[in-house]
């Protein structure tokens, strides 16, 4: 007797492989050789590994398949989004090679997390099936949980790893309860069809009037909150100031760039592209959730004190203006949500990385006020800073002001200007803190008798000026990448 | 490549400031002397945009188009007609008087002078761009370096200056943003910022309307009009001199000339409608700028407010819908310029000596510093509008057209210029004569050649446009009779127009 | 013996209820973790049930991706919350409060 077997073609995991293969030889290779000579080797292996997952997702470029029995969607727009999260990977490796150095942490652990957890954020940009996606989740997030507890002797870090991994788990039970809901309005998981005979969300939803929709309705409005926990999203957010925080901060600028780019694929393929047929469904709720984030996460920045708890809300704003994307669901929707997610993470790590090295040995100096006369003490990193504020501000020449005009004009020619206005006003206020850091490095005097933090080592430095060029030449030269974000398709059935 | 001499007086500013970068920054006078060296070779450049400008002919030249971002339909195009023309000199001609200006800085004057030269790129750039991407961008590039010149070099309040500049200026640049992106997806299938592609896009009225105050608001702020203004007195009063000689010479213009160059010639329609609006606040402005300095305390403060007033006029010219009007708006723009960048250079010189702006402190110089006074007075008339003065023209003008466009608001406009007779004359009376307030005012030093060359240029041009306008009105003219026709033209479509959601 | 699997459903949707009020009014750690893991089998029994109601198999294979997942999640969970608690005497999330708005 014969049976068959399912087609076994890895090249839409490889990426992920290659990186859980290279976190694994990063752990036994560390309990092997032991700490002498591992601050070399360790950032060398995992750069290596990175560097792996990057080249195997450019590779599959303009494939578009469906693979591992339709689990894995091969398509331009996951490998959008794993170059991208490589790029985030290796400058969160290397800045965090600087830090775990000056700080005196544990390293080979650092770096399989890190390692794992851009595994599961690609895994989750490729995911074709629901449940696929959770497994995803749940493999970045639970690296991310013990990467925010990372300096395990910090009570800030104790306390901001147990309200992130507490909030996290409950908004996974809200996603997961969105997959049963759906697996039980539609009788699979999956999100495209493979066969004439299968069944898929895709060919559910876009079946027509005929079909029940309700139960659908209620899967994807517990999956947009399950998500919107993980893009910060408010009401969603709450985790967010406390983790971003307390998290070291090559972590933190780490989970910024990834978690958002992941949470966000995840959510423009089921909502763009899968649920696209329902949305004037979830366009309401996604419209309420982009409006709230945009106002809540400025207005709540303006007050605060601490430099990392005021990323962390404009973060969170930034969440907002992405969605405005989303909301668009159009073809400049999505390239231009990929386009700002892509240079807002290289913009957010270049930010946390000036912020790690300001804040000095034990990261003791985070607050507004250490900044004082920074421009005087460090002239260049102040100038670096100031370059990515301007750039979260969404002031020209830099790569933030392409960002946000690419999605607001994507949701312009969907109709939705009023939405653009709410859009540009929330982000005038935001300008108001970006300024208010500007104001205290440039305009006010050192305080007498600190000595400025020692400089970064020149990984450190290094990720600080990759990220500074990045910024400006997006801002500048923005054809190529927005070229490659408008070729990230969705995966198309017989295409 | 085809550049011409237009872009490189934009892009040569930015040159200077990688030189004075490189330059140690102990070195100070090697600083200056490099930041001066370079805006004077600009300036010589910017000559050479003056003999290649054809005059008579209402259409861009020295165009530039360069290919940018062709996916999104972004070029780099640059082009100057009538209007432009003497925005970009009026430009290059002040910043090499600002930067000597620029003396007393002492503290961080590297950073200074970075600043200042990055900035003329984008006044330049904002003067010439045919590209709306382009054109924000030099717009707000506009922005960064005048908040940081006012924040860091200004005066005690500096930093709420700053502050408030920069939101107010930025609320409304991202509302015309917003408006530039609406415009481009309204124009079709083939999406460009190209501002000669964007002209005559057919347009709802009720979206004309809307687009019309997204950009309004934006011009107005920077303007500023009444009652968007009230940025700009703390702004002027704060900045170091040459932030303010610049604030007021060149960045309030960039409003105006926002307004006839896209404001009324993408939407006529609803421009034509708003003509009473902006009028009224255009007359407010005047009259409101005009009583507010009267009772000023502070010398920087007075101007700040007559320019208030002055851009008023100017405003009230460009949207009368006459020739006289529109050609007299746009020499006035270039006259206030003038006179009030030498004002503000008179009162930082007055500040340098004696360290306070306020006029109480001053009174009886015009024996200590004859030529200062005779000086200031000279400009002050210019400024107030005297005739055989540069101001006079442009006046004159305004109020022709005012007449001919619409009778009856000739007569407030009038008034506005007696009241700032009464307040320019009277804040010289209490400045340089009387008797002097301190001991102080009668050792204070006379003007020195730093501050004569540096205001001559300005003397000798107000004298030259006040007798013999001609070579200025005949570049103009071309270019303002087209905005003129501009606002009579309609581009309204009933119905359609607006981007429907799929 | 025919059931309507409604009865179950709504016991699904009871269960997660509970859990989300629990773990939104309750103050300790542990606690809140518990009507965590309550949501979870909230999520496993929707998925049996519907398992049942499409006759296949599918929906009781997810239950184990999702007991395994639980269960990573505990392993990292907990030893978070030790750590809390062993460093201060208390799994309260009211005692933990260095960070605020």
């Amino acid at each position: 007797m014969e049976m068959d077997i399912p087609r076994i073609e890895l090249a839409g995991i490889a990426p992920e492989i290659a990186l859980t293969v290279a976190a694994l030889v990063i752990l036994v290779v560390h309990a092997v050789l032991g700490n002498r000579f591992s601050t070399w080797y360790l950032p060398y292996l995992a750069t290596l590994g990175l560097v792996v997952a990057g080249a195997l997702a450019v590779i599959v470029w303009d494939v578009n398949d469906l693979q591992l029995s339709g689990m894995i969607a091969l398509d331009n727009f996951a490998t959008f989004v794993k170059v991208s999260l490589a790029v985030f990977g290796l400058l969160t490796v290397w800045l965090g090679r600087d830090y775990l150095t000056r700080d005196r942490l544990e390293e080979s652990e650092f770096y399989a997390l890190v390692l794992f957890a851009v595994a599961g954020m690609m895994l989750m940009a490729a995911a074709a099936d629901l449940i696929v996606m959770f497994l995803a989740l749940e493999t970045f997030s639970i690296a991310l949980y013990v990467l925010v507890a990372f300096k395990r002797r910090s009570t800030e870090a104790q306390e901001s790893a147990m309200k992130y991994f507490l909030l996290g788990a409950f908004s996974s039970a809200f996603f997961l309860f969105g997959i049963a809901l759906a697996y039980g309005a539609v009788g699979t998981t999956n999100l495209y069809s493979t066969g004439p005979e299968a069944d898929s969300l895709f060919r559910f939803a876009s079946a027509g009037p005929s079909t029940d929709l309700d139960l659908l309705v209620l899967a994807m409005g517990l999956i947009i909150v399950g998500l919107g926990f993980k893009i910060a999203a408010v009401p969603f957010h709450a985790w967010t100031p406390d983790a971003y925080q307390g998290a070291p901060s090559p972590v933190t600028g780490f989970m910024a760039a990834g978690s958002k780019i992941a949470g966000f694929a995840a959510l423009i393929r089921v909502l763009d592209a899968i649920l696209f047929p329902l949305r004037w469904d979830w366009r309401p709720l996604v419209i309420g959730i982009a409006v709230l984030t945009m106002i809540v996460g400025s207005v709540l920045a303006v007050v605060q004190e601490d430099v990392k708890r005021m990323l962390a809300y404009s973060s969170i704003a930034h969440a907002g203006f992405v969605l405005v994307g989303v909301v668009a669901a159009n073809d400049r929707g999505v390239s231009g949500s990929l386009f700002y997610l892509a240079t807002y993470g290289l913009t957010v790590v270049g930010s946390f990385a000036v912020v790690s090295i300001l804040a000095g040995p034990g990261e003791h100096r985070t607050r507004l006020t250490d900044y004082r006369g920074a421009f005087y003490q460090r002239p260049l990193l102040a100038g670096a800073l100031t370059l990515f504020l301007l750039a979260l501000a969404g002031v020209p020449v830099t790569s933030g002001f392409v960002a946000k005009l690419v999605v607001f004009g994507a949701a312009i020619e969907s109709g939705y200007w009023w939405l653009v206005v709410i859009g540009v006003l929330a982000s005038a206020i935001a300008a108001f803190f970006y300024l208010r850091v500007l104001v205290v490095m440039y305009m006010q005097e050192p305080i007498e008798g600190v000595e400025p933090a020692p400089s970064g080592g020149w990984l450190a430095n290094g990720v600080v000026a990759i990220t500074a060029a990045t910024t400006i030449v997006f801002g500048l030269a923005w054809g190529p990448l927005i070229d490659a974000a408008e070729h990230a398709r969705f995966f198309v059935a017989g295409g | 490549m085809d550049l011409s001499w237009l872009d490189a007086a934009i892009f040569a500013p930015l040159v200077g400031a990688v030189a004075v970068a490189i330059v140690p920054s102990r070195n100070l006078s090697t600083l200056r002397l490099v930041a001066l060296a370079s805006t004077i070779m600009t300036f010589l450049l910017s000559l050479g945009i003056l003999v290649d400008f054809e005059a008579g002919t209402p259409g861009f030249q020295l165009t530039t188009s360069l290919s940018w971002i062709p996916e999104w339909g972004v070029g780099y195009k640059t082009g100057i007609d009538g209007v432009s023309l003497w925005m970009v000199l009026l430009t290059t001609f002040l910043m090499p008087l600002a930067v000597l200006a620029s003396w007393s800085i002492t503290r961080r004057a590297k950073a200074y002078f970075i600043f200042l030269l990055a900035l003329q790129t984008g006044m330049t750039g904002v003067f010439s761009s045919l590209d709306m991407f382009l054109f924000y961008l030099f717009w707000e590039a506009t922005l960064i370096p005048m908040y940081f010149l006012i924040g860091m070099w200004g005066y005690d309040r500096r930093i709420y200056a700053a502050m408030k500049f920069f939101l107010f200026t930025l609320v409304g640049s991202l509302l015309m943003l917003a408006g530039i992106l609406f415009l481009y997806f309204a124009a079709g299938d083939n999406p460009t910022f190209e501002y000669q592609a964007l002209l005559g896009t057919p347009l709802a009225l009720d979206a004309q309307r809307l687009l019309f105050l997204a950009f309004f608001a934006s011009f107005a702020v920077k303007v500023p009009l009444v009652p968007l203004h009230t940025w700009l007195p703390d702004a002027h009063t704060e900045a170091p001199t040459a932030g303010s000689v610049m604030l007021a010479a060149v960045l309030l213009k960039m409003g105006a000339y926002g307004l006839i160059r896209f404001a009324i010639p993408f939407f006529p329609d609803a421009a034509r409608e708003l003509v009473p609006l902006v009028m009224t606040l255009a007359i407010i402005g005047i009259l409101y700028g005009a009583l507010v300095a009267l009772v000023q305390k502070d010398l920087k403060r007075l101007i700040a407010y007559s320019s208030v007033a002055h851009l008023g006029f100017i405003v009230l010219g460009m949207f009368v819908g006459t020739l006289q009007g529109m050609s007299g708006g746009i020499l006035q723009m270039v006259n206030h310029g003038l006179s009030t960048g030498a004002l503000f250079m008179l009162v930082g010189a007055l500040y340098d000596r004696r360290h306070t702006r306020l006029i109480a402190d001053y009174g009886g110089l015009a024996r200590s510093v004859p030529i200062m006074a005779g000086v200031f007075l000279f400009v002050a008339l210019s400024s107030l509008g005297l005739p055989a003065l540069n101001g006079f023209v442009g006046e004159f003008l305004v109020l022709v057209g005012t007449f001919f466009g619409y009778r009856w608001w000739v007569i407030p406009a009038a008034f506005g210029i007696v009241l700032a007779a009464i307040y320019l004359l009277w804040a010289y009376q209490r400045v340089f004569h009387g008797e002097p307030a301190t001991e102080a005012n009668r050792a204070m030093a006379d003007l020195n050649v730093r501050e004569l060359v540096m205001l001559a240029p300005i003397v000798a041009l107000i004298i030259f446009i006040g007798v013999y306008p001609k070579p200025f009105l005949d570049r103009i003219e071309p270019s303002a009779e087209r905005l003129v026709q501009q606002l009579k033209q309609s581009s309204v479509v009933p119905g359609g127009g607006v981007a429907e959601g799929p | 013996m025919r059931v309507a699997p409604e009865y179950y459903l709504s016991l699904a949707g009871l269960m997660f209820v509970i859990g989300v009020v629990g773990a939104l009014i309750r103050r300790n750690a542990i606690v809140i973790f518990m009507f965590v893991e309550l949501m979870l089998n909230a999520v496993n029994l929707a998925f049996v049930t519907f398992a049942r109601m499409w006759g296949h198999v599918d929906g009781q294979v997810l239950v184990f991706f999702v007991l395994v997942v639980a269960a990573a999640e505990v392993v990292v969970g907990l030893a978070i919350i030790l750590l809390i608690s062993r460093n201060r005497g208390s799994s309260d999330v009211d005692d933990v409060n260095l960070l605020r708005w």
